[in-house]
């Protein structure tokens, strides 16, 4: 056993390394491994990524490829630089990510979880807002919020998301550290008291799926307060966040009347966790263009893709671009695939997918696809 | 000065300036719509890839040929080298109402589905020797299938005295080729509706690619049809 | 001496006409018939008058009378030329007027310019380009006629003249004769086992025959499609023999050349801009109904710009692939910058454009041998193709309503 890990090791090694890097904890990574990949264990994958977090091309790549690898590059350095260097008692600092289509935002959100987890922060992650905004199956579960008039409410994908926020906090919710500061009533004879252990807010909500829409809330800002206190640091990062603000969503309420985004509750939470008014963490979020419909797709850039409403709500934020891939990053990618025998062919074929591809990652792999 | 300037009806046509056909003087033949939709016969078809044109080269032909007015290269011919013939006519056979974009990613898809299934076959494969048996390059898959689903012989009905036989035949190359793809794109319609194109098509040449398969048996049936008629072949010459 | 040659004469005459009734009519020669007049209103002849009034067999058959037929070709002829005369006059009068209005020498005067004042001084609407104005030198714009073909007496040239297109027929026995010369030829080898000149050979590849058209011109006669088919089929034949380069003259008459090199002459000299970089502009880039201009730098990186945007313009990748073949072709990708401005068409014809206007501008970075193999590769030819119009009774431009068998 040891031997093969070992043997493993030493071909690996022997490969003419130039796109692996061994240095697989994030924690570790700096400039000397920009362009490289690493890999990342498969039950860690599974844990902060079970439910969400990899687009589905991606998931489907890690499949074919037996393992899941991600890009070092320059974004996700100057991001964990960032938060390092940041003050924890100073209000929490956001930071939008914004590129043009597959660039590799969702996969920088995805390097950063793993680095946060690493460093032991409280994950608070939405893998995409348009699933909960924008897919309508045939029949959504809707329900009219109780505690709020005139609000929606999504309880499946509420307590799904629920179901994938424990599943990344295992580790720090069954140590039993966090407890919550206030009583919430759900019903006559459910109640959650102060003094609860974290987790059982949570497996409250998941068990009874009527309340967890209310649960998020609570759970929103028992996290605030417990970051506020310095008992954990959170992370939260939001990919497709400018979907929250896009005027209208593909619900429709019983009523047939469209529903708009501030009508939802889970828009409500989120939004409140997104203000600066709590300290001891640091929010991450994304702003897509393949979170809007097909019209409102003219441009990459936040004030565009974040209207005026989202872009006040944010004001102040630090935008990160994610770009395309440099000469370097394209070189060791295509090697990877070739390593991955996801390329083949003869070397002249690297030039043609750079222009063809314009060096964008996601249309490189696609067109290498055939090939 | 005005009995100089002749407004005569002698057809000359126009091009371009920097067009490159001689001067047609005369008459054009297609009287009511002068510009021709197509190039004339002695436009040469071009040859674009390197292999070809190195042959060219070797050869020494390739002056000769420089010296003839040349066709330009179709919109989706390239001299790269990921660019194959085969797959083009297959793209053009599974397009239809003139939708290329959506026919060559459907036919990208299908040779993705392909790579992807022979991926995990070679992961799976424990021998160096299996897996170098495995097939990893989705083209020459397809050629494989196709090779594999050509005919060799085709049914002719020929009518003799009232009643028609189904004689077997020659056939030609193209022909053979055609029938091969026009089988394959057949096969894969016939699928449930749950199952995409791309996916079904993948299978289907995988299967063909191994000699098994809807298509390899429509083929083989042919085939035996044509031996089980073999005493009917005389009647081509009758 | 005459006397004699009379009486020899009359005595041949007598001997040699039959006895006819009308037999004295024939006789022109006056001495002779008043020898044998026997009236007395006979005219003294004396020997002077009979001297005037001799004549050879020239005199006698130009006092012939010609034929009506020939007298009116004779007039024909003479107005033709007359006018042929007088419009080439003009023509070279007007010619001279026209340099004057344009302000250029009258002297160098080319047919070119010519044609370029015409279109500038009437400029003209219509669709036709072959029914707007023009002016060319009378020899082009009236049909050729052929000169006399029988002389006085009526008798044709031509051995062929009764087939009525003896040009034609003549070449096609010169066809048939060169083909039986070179059967004979070869026999002859064959019998004397000797190989024939081995250097002698036919290159055809650069020419076609010509066309039922340029054929009638050439002949000035007109010739059926039957004719020009069989024309072609005995000219094949010619050239199919091994021997073929014997008759080389004959064939390469009939055969028109391709102009093809216009590829390679007059590669433009590249500019250079403010920054020292030497760039080619090619405009009038066109496909389908793309337009547009490009613009190659060298040295460059190999970025790319179409209208202010990167090659992420074109949203897919055929049209991009299109874009790149010129550069991978002559793998220049990495050493020329690109900047184009195309308007109208769709991906396909705008790409296109694109493409060729690459190509045309790469000449002037590359070496010839590049050059060649660009325009084998067809990479230098404009597409002239247009969409075909659909014409009525149908409902596209080749589909036909649904063929009914009655």
């Amino acid at each position: 056993m040891l031997s093969r890990s070992w043997r493993h090791l030493c071909r690996r090694y022997s490969q003419a390394v130039t796109f692996r890097t061994t240095e697989n904890s994030p924690s570790q990574h700096n400039e000397k491994q920009e362009g490289l990949f690493y890999t990342m264990n498969p039950d860690l994958c599974k844990q902060l990524f079970g439910h969400g977090g990899f687009p589905k091309s991606f998931q489907l790549q890690t499949k074919t490829f037996t393992e899941t690898a991600i890009m070092v590059r320059q974004p996700a350095l100057d991001l964990m630089n960032c938060i390092r260097a940041s003050d924890m008692d100073k209000p929490v600092i956001r930071y939008v990510l914004y590129g043009e289509k597959g660039t590799g935002k969702s996969l920088t959100i995805a390097h950063l979880l793993h680095y946060v987890h690493e460093e032991g922060y409280l994950i608070v992650h939405v893998p995409w807002v348009s699933e909960w905004l924008r897919r309508v199956p045939r029949h959504k579960e809707m329900s009219n919020s109780q505690t709020r008039e005139g609000l929606v409410d999504l309880p499946l994908d509420a307590a799904a998301w629920l179901i994938h926020f424990k599943s990344q906090n295992q580790t720090l919710l069954k140590s039993g550290d966090l407890k919550i500061s206030k009583d919430y009533v759900w019903s006559k004879r459910e109640t959650t008291e102060a003094g609860a252990p974290l987790a059982a807010l949570v497996e409250h909500g998941i068990s009874r799926v009527k309340y967890a829409c209310d649960v998020v809330d609570a759970l929103v800002d028992e996290l605030k307060i417990l970051s506020t206190n310095k008992q954990c640091k959170t992370f939260v990062a939001i990919d497709g966040f400018n979907s929250f603000f896009y005027p209208l969503t593909r619900l429709n309420t019983p009523t047939k009347k469209k529903v708009k985004p501030e009508e939802v509750t889970l828009t409500n939470s989120f939004l409140k966790l997104t203000n600066n008014d709590w300290s001891n963490g640091a929010i991450v979020v994304t702003a897509d263009q393949l979170a809007v419909p097909d019209d409102h797709q003219e441009s990459y850039l936040p004030r565009y893709l974040l209207y005026k409403k989202g872009f006040e709500h944010l004001d102040p934020f630090v935008p990160i671009e994610v770009g395309r891939y440099n000469e370097k990053e394209f070189l060791c990618c295509a090697e990877y695939y070739r390593d991955r025998l996801w390329l083949r062919g003869p070397k002249e074929i690297e030039t043609e997918l750079k222009f063809t591809s314009a060096c964008n990652p996601y249309r490189f792999m696609e067109q290498c696809a055939p090939l | 000065m005005a009995n100089n300037i002749r407004i005569l009806n002698k057809c000359i046509p126009w091009y371009p300036s920097s067009y490159l056909l001689p001067r047609i003087s005369g008459l054009l033949q297609a009287r009511e719509y002068s510009r021709p939709t197509s190039f004339p016969d002695y436009f040469q078809n071009p040859v674009f890839r390197k292999e070809d044109q190195a042959k060219l080269i070797e050869s020494s032909e390739l002056s000769k040929i420089a010296a003839l007015p040349m066709k330009p290269p179709a919109v989706y011919e390239t001299s790269s080298v990921y660019h194959d013939p085969l797959v083009n006519k297959l793209i053009n056979h599974v397009m239809e109402m003139g939708k290329k974009q959506l026919a060559r990613s459907l036919v990208e898809k299908s040779f993705e589905n392909i790579k992807r299934a022979q991926i995990e076959r070679y992961h799976l494969a424990t021998t160096p020797e299996a897996k170098a048996k495995i097939e990893l390059d989705p083209k020459k898959i397809l050629h494989k299938a196709i090779e594999n689903a050509k005919p060799l012989l085709q049914l002719q009905p020929i009518k003799r005295g009232g009643i028609t036989y189904q004689v077997p035949g020659p056939i030609t190359e193209k022909r053979s080729l055609f029938l091969a793809i026009k089988w394959l794109l057949e096969a894969t319609y016939e699928k449930e509706r749950t199952v995409h194109f791309p996916k079904q098509f993948a299978w289907e040449l995988l299967d063909a690619a191994n000699n098994t398969g809807k298509v390899v048996k429509r083929k083989q049936d042919l085939h035996r049809l044509c031996e089980a008629n073999r005493a009917y072949a005389h009647y081509r010459w009758q | 001496m005459y006397f004699n040659t009379i009486k020899m004469s009359h005595v041949i005459i007598k001997q040699l006409l039959p006895h006819t009734k009308s037999f004295c009519v024939k006789f022109r020669n006056p001495a002779v018939c008043n020898v044998f007049n026997y009236s007395t209103k006979v005219t003294t002849t004396s020997s002077e008058n009979a001297l005037e009034n001799l004549t050879d067999w020239e005199t006698l058959s130009r006092k012939k009378k010609i034929s009506k037929a020939m007298k009116a070709y004779l007039e024909r002829s003479q107005e033709h030329d007359e006018f042929m005369k007088r419009q080439q006059f003009e023509y070279n009068i007007g010619k001279r007027h026209l340099a004057n209005m344009m302000g250029e020498d009258p002297e160098t005067f080319t047919q070119k310019d010519v044609d370029r004042a015409i279109e500038y001084l009437f400029p003209s609407g219509i669709y036709d380009p072959a029914a707007r104005p023009l002016m060319k030198p009378p020899e082009e714009v009236f049909p050729a006629r052929k000169a006399a073909e029988f002389d006085e007496a009526g008798r044709p040239h031509h051995f062929l003249f009764y087939t009525g297109k003896p040009s034609y027929f003549k070449l096609m026995y010169d066809a048939a004769e060169n083909i039986q010369q070179l059967y004979n030829f070869q026999d002859k080898i064959i019998r004397k086992k000797a190989t024939a000149d081995p250097n002698g050979s036919l290159n055809l590849s650069s020419s076609v025959w010509l066309t039922k058209d340029q054929l009638e011109q050439v002949l000035v006669e007109t010739i059926t499609d039957l004719e020009y088919n069989n024309f072609k089929l005995v000219m094949q034949r010619l050239v199919s023999l091994p021997h073929a380069y014997k008759v080389k003259e004959f064939i390469e008459k009939y055969r028109k050349p391709l102009a093809s090199q216009k590829f390679a002459l007059e590669i433009p000299k590249p500019s250079y801009d403010a920054e020292g970089r030497a760039f080619i502009t090619t405009y009038e880039c066109l496909r389908k109904k793309a337009r547009g201009d490009v613009t190659v730098r060298a040295p460059g990186t190999g970025k790319i710009t179409i209208n202010g945007k990167d090659l992420t313009y074109f949203e897919d990748v055929q049209s991009r692939e299109q874009v790149m073949f010129p550069l991978i072709f002559t793998e220049m990708q990495d050493r020329v910058d690109i900047e184009c401005n195309i308007e109208g068409g769709g991906p396909s014809g705008q790409s296109g454009a694109i493409r060729w206007g690459i190509a045309w501008g790469l000449r002037s970075f590359v070496d010839a041998d590049m050059i060649q193999k660009m325009h084998v590769a067809g990479l230098l030819t404009r597409d002239f193709r247009r969409r075909e119009r659909k014409k009525p009774g149908q409902p596209g431009a080749r589909k036909k309503p649904t063929w009914k068998k009655r």
